[in-house]
């Protein structure tokens, strides 16, 4: 069951939160605030964990969401749940600086002046008695896509005494293409979910499953299954990527092909024409076509093991195809029935909205939890249609472009405050349960929904299990707990469908754009722009690129010196009367003639972090083909502007290979590993005797997908402050884990490589120290004791690995991003961490908390601390499972193990540091029939 | 020509620089003796309740248990000051109109928190768990004293660094048997020397391990 | 100036006091200090005032920085070090010279120590005390600087002997207080001899106070000398061992660049180097500004242009020995810092550091520019500036150049690192001012028996 207290709970807990473990030191007289009753269960100071569900674009993603007295504080993934499978996402973990934000709509406003539920509720009834006059016929609701199963109930009930009323959805990362190509292809829409994990060839058109998204986690995981390269054990795919914007997926592929939009139309004709198809042949490159030669041998290679990926980017009928050549190869591909229940695409949707205001046919809009105003393709002009419309409401989160459209505008309770359900992208359902009851006066859509129906004071809490009722007509109570128990309801994912028959698409010739073209992404960090006002992930660097607090135009090497344009210079982008200016950054990796942008950005209300950073990309979004504009025109302004980074991209000189060695797959297969490293050099120090726990980390470069999850981990779980953009600038981001990004040689365009604390049993940093601040622990640990820093940095300074952090200010108080000045922030904080002063150096402690906590359990009941029982917050959240942590001391353990693999090596171990943080080197499976005709 | 000086400036330049050598240490030894006193520690002082409660009424005379009211003592790191709903356990009957009561049964009328003014009171950046303490065999009294005798709880130890260390660095003479531990009136025995290393054995306490800074600070 | 190119016969070479006597040394050491009406202080209040708005700006500076933190300069998470370690290496190193020039010459029996000592050994003492504060204000939390000092503590903690930083710490401190002590006694004849001149009773109060007495007898020479040689001789090791553990900041560390054996040597001759060169600046302003031709010749100038010759050459013997050692280490990270200092970020900077410290000193070679005693402070204080530039050289380029690749960055000084950089100068200034109105700028004592030991010639 959950505890949930009302909101004078929630603050007089946080007071105590606050007195008893926060770092922040109170007044001279300290102050105890019990409670009054004890809730059921709860022990102060001792963290309770719940289950529940979070949407990204409508789906759910399980959580385990971690509380101290009732206050959320940390979200990690739900091991029961099919779509992190106990990973969880850079989204998800952000969530709860989403939930404490200042910024969030807190009351009813009525065209801008501050109102109540109340007034609404009078001015709905009366609106919704004119709609039943008239049967609903001008009565419309627009919601991003639904998946939860009371939501559908409830509009469906809605559309039942409203015949006439119109339900649109719109969700601005959408997938028009694959469910028309779908419906293209088998005649009914269709989800595909390609089995990574059996899929010995996987080729990517300029898909991106493992870039963000809400399946992120699930696919990640899978891949990694085809990843493995241990003594004995070799399981391992070959993953093709062709892309015209180089992708998480393209990143970390054996086999890169970067290829305009339209070329990759043409390639994936030439591999179905070589696997029988009769198309008429596209034009393609020789490199293209040799490229397309090479994967088909390997597929044949591999009967039944290859799978093909189309992104959202490419036309209905290149998806179509997708799908034939998939049945031809028998490949390892789940069909679902789409969870979304409605049929027409999401841009007819819209369209259909707007045309239908125009047309007056609408006189009361609502508006549930979805952006339009601002994430929508510019040519419709969402925000003015909705402007037109006399009664029109909006519930969402934040007072958003939308809202400012809205005469009503109404604060949408957070999902760790509400009762709801929600789907996976495979259809299983999980119950969302409130973390801490409402700390404004919101409600959830439930509850409006219920409104509008006429029910004055519904719970959604009620209308959910009426819902779940059906699914377990008896003992339902029990079931109820199970449910909330596990965050999932076994059993409610769909049963994958008998693979239908395909038919071959008509490919009608296209004729290739004459003008550059811009193609639209995700952003890696904000997503569709909902996350824009989210410091966490403002300041988490994207992931090829290292971007931080803007977006940029990426334009290949060649085109730039082509209209001689250098990192930073502002171009001005046109596609008919809308044009935007962007600063450039040329990437490599980006095909020639294609220009990629990341939505999300230039948000005009967004709240104090979110507005005015980075440029709007929607403004130039197509209707027809919403992730390309084809023949934009690019000039540049002269103007400049630099582009915010925590990192260079660069290629590692030769002799500097040492940090980051490779290895392929062949030269695994016959032991031929050359990875030069001097191990345990002699030192004139005293060896340490450890003969308790020898805590180690060890790291796997082949897994890591840069998803930068435990990035983020790490951020929330050891109260790690945000600097802002002007310290970003000066060099002083906090990140105490950073993902360090390396172009590798052709064939795979980048490394990534996690660096925590190495805590080196020889550590640099240990002598140097004044005033032993920075210390060696019995059981090997590199500790840091803030309160006894004085703040000479030495030990940063003679750091090889340059991993401590400095406040240079008062980051995580005194500092405008650290809260906003805003108290709310506080009770994000983890009381088991100190929360660092000014002055004091920082660094990672291997989540210090956690193991303290398991040495008090296992001591207290007199054993030794299991394999296992300790997980970093960095290795929990890894999708991949590339970070292990564990005792060295356990022969057997999994660290152990790790160290004796052939590719093991440590960083800079010529150095003598000893480091407990050690390597497994990235292993990578180019295809040698291509290596060797370059050669 | 006048003299400029009266022989007793020959003193005062000693003194003078007798002083240059001594001060320095004077000042030291002077400030170290401030920083172990009551006004910094607040050791023995006395602090304003809004209840004036009496831990040598209920602990002393009346005889209840520690854990009565602090109960996750033996679970959790904070001993928990009680919920007033504790107090109305009793209170509910007995001196139910008492003046002294009254903060109390307004509390639980308007459901809001007595705010106790805390008397042991560690910096943020000391992380103490009760329960390992008293799982160790580390007894009330020997942190807290003589409670049962306090009629306004006192803090009985200095609570500084070096004070926490004595016993990290030598735990053996002040365990307990388990039994012994909510003893308010436990003092060592003569053999308290042998039966402290035993105890250290018994409870598997790894005494090098105790003076990591990791173990009290995060 | 009024320095005439041709050598005195070689008795006289130091000194030309008008009819050579004890009393006009005196005269001319002592008149400022009693006489201050016949003088003309214009110039003197001009500088006062000029150091004494640098001196409060300075103090605004501190304040700022106390108040918002060390992220008010250009650090960054790379170049955690900036513009104070350089700046206390560069006063450090000219509160070296001072000592150096009289202890060490004095245990050389180099005779014309006799003219410039007293403020040089003055200057050593405001610039250590300027550089002792650098360190406490580089730190992240500077109230807590005092926990660098053993002291007894409810914590029961101590400071960490293995820190080069704690060693520094010591050093430093005995060194001051042995300046201090080392000064003050070469002080005190004169300042009785200052006293038994004064007229006011006042100034011979005052003088009285401090002269702690001396009256001058044989006994009191007699115990001085002794006591003076005996300090010397446990000064130059001081002074060796003071910049020696400065370069063991650097050395004890295992960055490339830093950690090299040469370090030590390296910086005591840096050192001897910058101070030098501030020593011939402050002998030209004295000569100046009390007219003390007499007593500071043009021959001062001369040796102290050879010292700082020999200095450069070593200096640049240095540098090519640091080149050599990366190259013949092997290690790729040695030899791509080395590569960085000529073809980096900061090779502007590195190739003006050359030029000061190792080419420009050459013309010294020439006898003519020796004694040209404006040329002399004008390339005196251009390799001043040199050094400078080469303490924020191996601040920088190692941090910015390290191992860690992925965590290469470049430094950006605010305008707060200047500011606080140039506004201490303006308290040195203050200070010396300060310093010639109240003692005498020239040993009085000494220069007499200078003037004795010539005549025996």
């Amino acid at each position: 069951m959950s505890f949930a207290p009302d909101r004078r709970d929630a603050l007089k807990l946080l007071a105590m939160g606050a007195t008893a473990a926060l770092g922040a030191c109170g007044p001279p007289e300290e102050e105890i605030v019990p409670y009054v009753e004890m809730p059921e269960g709860l022990t102060p100071g001792v963290p309770m964990q719940f289950t529940t569900a979070l949407p990204l674009s409508g789906y759910a993603r399980g959580a385990l969401v971690t509380s101290y007295e009732g206050r959320p504080t940390r979200i990690e993934g739900n091991p029961r749940h099919p779509a992190s499978l106990g990973a969880c996402d850079i989204f998800a973990q952000a969530e709860i600086m989403t939930l404490y934000n200042p910024d969030r709509a807190k009351a009813v406003l009525n065209e801008g002046n501050l109102s109540s539920w109340e007034d609404f509720e009078k001015a709905l009834l009366s609106q919704m008695q004119i709609e039943r006059g008239r049967r609903g016929s001008k009565l419309t609701i627009l919601t991003g896509r639904v998946t939860s199963p009371t939501m559908v109930r409830q509009i469906q009930a809605l559309l039942k005494s409203f015949p006439g009323a119109q339900w649109r959805r719109y969700e601005p990362i959408h997938d028009d293409a694959e469910i028309s190509g779908a419906t293209m292809a088998f005649g009914r829409p269709l989800l595909p979910i390609p089995r990574l994990d059996q899929a010995a060839v996987v080729v990517s058109l300029d898909a991106d499953p493992l870039g963000p998204g809400p399946y992120q986690l699930a696919y990640a995981y899978a891949f990694a299954q085809k990843r493995l390269a241990r003594k004995g054990v070799i399981q391992f795919g070959r993953l093709y990527a062709v892309e015209s914007c180089l992708s998480l997926t393209g990143a970390n592929s054996d086999e890169r092909l970067a290829l305009p939009p339209h070329l990759i139309r043409g390639f994936i004709v030439d591999i179905a024409n070589r696997l029988g198809a009769k198309l008429p042949q596209e034009a393609l490159g020789d490199d293209a076509s040799r490229f397309a030669a090479a994967v088909v041998e390997d597929l044949k290679a591999n009967p039944g093991h290859g799978v093909f990926l189309v992104g959202r980017g490419q036309p209905a009928e290149t998806h179509a195809l997708c799908h034939w050549i998939n049945r031809a190869l028998k490949a390892p591909v789940d069909y679902f029935p789409p969870v979304d229940p409605v049929a027409s695409t999401h841009v007819d949707s819209l369209r259909g909205l707007v045309e239908d205001i125009d047309n007056g046919r609408v006189e009361s809009l609502f508006i549930i939890g979805c952006n339009p105003a601002y994430a929508a393709p510019g040519e419709l002009a969402v925000d003015d249609a909705i402007a037109k419309v006399p009664f029109s409401a909006y519930h969402g989160l934040y007072d958003d472009e939308t809202a400012a459209r809205c005469k009503w505008r109404l604060p949408l309770s957070h999902t760790l405050e509400s009762w709801s359900d929600l789907r996976a992208l495979d259809g299983a359902v999980s119950v969302v349960q409130p973390l801490i009851r409402p700390l404004y006066d919101t409600r959830t859509a439930h509850q409006l929904l219920a409104l509008m129906g006429g029910m004055l004071s519904a719970s959604s809490y009620q209308l959910v299990r009426e819902t779940l009722q059906a699914r377990a007509p008896r003992d339902f109570e029990t079931h109820w707990r199970q449910w909330l128990h596990d965050g999932i309801i076994q059993g409610s994912a769909n049963a994958p469908l008998a693979p239908p028959n395909v038919t071959l698409p008509h490919m009608d010739p296209l004729q290739a754009p004459r003008g550059p073209s811009l193609t639209f992404a995700p952003d890696p960090s904000i997503w569709d722009g909902s996350y824009a006002n989210n410091a966490w992930l403002q300041e988490c660097p994207k992931p090829t690129t290292k971007e931080v607090w803007g977006n940029s135009i990426h334009i290949s090497p060649s085109d730039a010196a082509a209209n001689d344009l250098e990192e930073g210079d502002i171009v001005t982008l046109r596609r008919g009367e809308h044009s935007l200016e962007a600063p450039v950054n040329i990437v490599q990796g980006q095909a020639a003639g294609v220009l990629g942008a990341t939505l999300g950005y230039g948000r005009r209300r967004a709240g104090a972090i979110g507005e005015g950073l980075g440029f709007d990309a929607y403004k130039l979004m197509p209707i027809g083909t919403p992730w390309a504009a084809h023949n934009v025109a690019l000039s540049r302004t002269g103007a400049r502007s630099t582009i915010l980074r925590t990192q260079r991209s660069f290629h590692l000189a030769p002799e500097r290979r040492e940090i980051y060695p490779t290895v392929t797959l062949q030269g695994f297969t016959e032991g031929n590993i050359d990875i030069s490293e001097r191990r345990g050099l002699p030192t004139l120090l005293p060896e340490w005797e450890y003969d308790s726990y020898k805590w180690a980390m060890s790291i796997d470069n082949t897994l890591c997908i840069g998803c930068n999850a435990c990035l983020v981990a790490c951020r929330s779980e050891n109260n790690v402050p945000v600097v802002g953009p002007i310290e970003v600038s000066m060099g002083r981001e906090m990140h105490w884990l950073r993902v360090d990004v390396y172009y590798r040689d052709e064939p795979t365009p980048l490394g990534f490589q996690p660096v925590p604390c190495m805590h080196c049993e020889k550590a640099p940093c240990e002598p140097v120290c004044p005033v032993e601040a920075s210390v060696h622990d019995s059981e090997g640990l590199n500790v840091q004791v803030y309160n006894r820093c004085i703040g000479t940095r030495f030990c940063q300074s003679n750091c090889p690995y340059k991993v401590r952090r400095f406040n240079f200010f008062g980051y995580a108080t005194d500092d405008v991003y650290a809260n906003l000045h805003a108290q709310s922030f506080d009770a994000q904080f983890n009381p088991d961490v100190t929360v660092r002063s000014r002055g004091v150096m920082e660094k990672c402690t291997y989540c210090l908390q956690r193991i303290s906590r398991a040495r008090r359990t296992a001591e207290k009941e007199n054993r030794r601390i299991a394999e296992g029982e300790i997980v970093t917050a960095c290795q929990a959240a890894c999708p991949t499972r590339a970070i292990i942590f564990g005792d060295l001391s356990n022969a057997d353990g999994k660290v152990s193990q790790l160290r004796n693999e052939p590719q093991h090596y440590e960083m800079l171990g010529h150095l003598g540091t000893r480091p407990r943080t050690t390597y497994l080197a990235a292993i990578e499976n180019p295809n040698p029939a291509l290596r060797e005709k370059e050669e | 020509m006048a003299q400029i000086f009266r022989p007793y400036a020959d003193s005062v330049a000693r003194v003078v620089m007798i002083a240059i050598l001594v001060l320095p240490f004077a000042i030291v030894g002077i400030a170290y003796g401030v920083m172990w006193s009551p006004y910094i520690t607040g050791q023995h002082l006395t602090l304003e309740q809004p209840v004036p409660f009496s831990h040598e009424h209920h602990a002393g005379q009346l005889g209840l248990d520690c854990r009565y009211c602090h109960t996750s003592v033996e679970k959790a790191a904070f001993a928990s000051v009680p919920p007033t709903h504790t107090c109305m356990t009793c209170h509910s009957q007995l001196f139910t109109n008492a003046e002294l009561l009254a903060p109390v049964r307004k509390s639980f009328a308007e459901h809001m928190p007595i705010k106790w003014t805390r008397v042991n009171r560690l910096p943020a950046y000391v992380y103490f768990d009760h329960s390992i303490h008293i799982a160790k065999g580390v007894g009330c009294s020997t942190c807290h004293g003589r409670v049962d005798r306090m009629p306004l709880v006192q803090q009985a130890s200095p609570l500084t660094m070096a004070w926490c260390l004595a016993c990290h660095r030598d735990p053996a003479p002040h365990l307990r048997p388990r039994e012994e531990i909510f003893n308010m009136s436990w003092s060592p025995p003569g053999d308290q020397e042998q039966k402290g290393s035993d105890l250290v054995e018994r409870y598997h306490i790894r005494i090098d391990h105790l003076s990591d800074c990791s173990v009290c600070h995060r | 100036m009024s320095a005439s190119n041709e050598v005195p016969a070689k008795a006289e070479r130091w000194l030309q006091p008008p009819g050579r006597s004890y009393e006009a040394i005196n005269e001319l050491v002592s008149a400022p200090l009693l006489k201050r009406k016949k003088w003309s202080w214009k110039f003197w209040w001009i500088a006062f005032m000029a150091s004494l708005a640098l001196t409060a700006l300075m103090l605004v500076c501190i304040s700022w920085l106390f108040t918002k933190g060390v992220g008010l300069w250009g650090v960054n998470t790379t170049n955690v070090w900036g513009f104070a370690i350089a700046n206390y290496v560069w006063w450090i190193g000219i509160g070296n010279a001072g000592t150096l020039i009289s202890a060490m010459l004095l245990l050389m029996r180099q005779r014309w120590r006799a003219s410039i000592n007293r403020f040089a050994e003055a200057m050593t003492l405001f610039a250590a005390g300027i550089a002792g504060l650098f360190p406490i204000l580089h730190l992240g939390r500077p109230l807590y600087f005092y926990w660098l000092v053993p002291y007894p503590n409810t914590m029961a903690l101590w400071p960490q002997w293995r820190s080069a930083l704690i060693w520094d710490f010591w050093a430093i401190l005995s060194y001051i207080l042995f300046s201090i002590l080392f000064w003050y006694s070469g002080l005190i004849p004169d300042l009785a001899c200052v006293r038994d001149r004064a007229k006011t009773p006042g100034a011979r109060f005052w003088f009285g106070v401090f002269a702690l007495g001396w009256r001058g007898s044989a006994r009191h020479w007699q115990i001085y000398h002794v006591y003076h040689t005996t300090m010397a001789c446990l000064g130059v090791p001081l002074v060796i061992s003071l910049h020696s553990v400065v370069g063991l900041d650097f050395a004890a560390s295992l960055m490339p660049g830093w950690s090299e054996t040469i370090y030590p040597p390296y910086f005591v001759v840096g050192a001897m180097y910058s101070g030098f060169t501030m020593v011939i600046a402050l002998a030209a302003a004295v000569r100046w500004g009390f007219s003390l031709q007499a007593l500071i010749t043009v021959d001062h100038f001369d040796v102290m242009a050879k010292i700082l010759l020999a200095a450069s050459i070593i200096m640049s013997i240095s540098y090519m020995t640091e080149w050599f050692g990366a190259w013949y280490s092997g290690e790729h990270e040695e030899r791509s810092l080395v590569a960085y200092e000529f073809r980096g970020h900061y090779r502007a900077l590195y190739y003006a550091m050359l030029f000061c410290n190792c080419f420009l000193p050459q013309i010294f070679w020439f006898r003519a520019a020796r004694r040209n005693i404006a040329l002399v402070v004008v390339v005196g204080l251009v390799i001043n500036i040199g050094m400078w530039l080469e303490r924020i050289n191996i601040v920088w380029i190692t941090l910015s150049h390290g191992y860690a690749v992925s965590m290469w960055r470049v430094f950006h000084p605010t305008y707060w690192d200047y500011l606080l950089m140039f506004s201490s100068l303006g308290l040195f200034a203050l200070l010396y001012l300060l310093l010639c109105r109240l003692a005498p700028i020239v040993s009085m004592h000494e220069t007499r028996r200078l003037l004795s030991q010539e005549a025996q010639q």
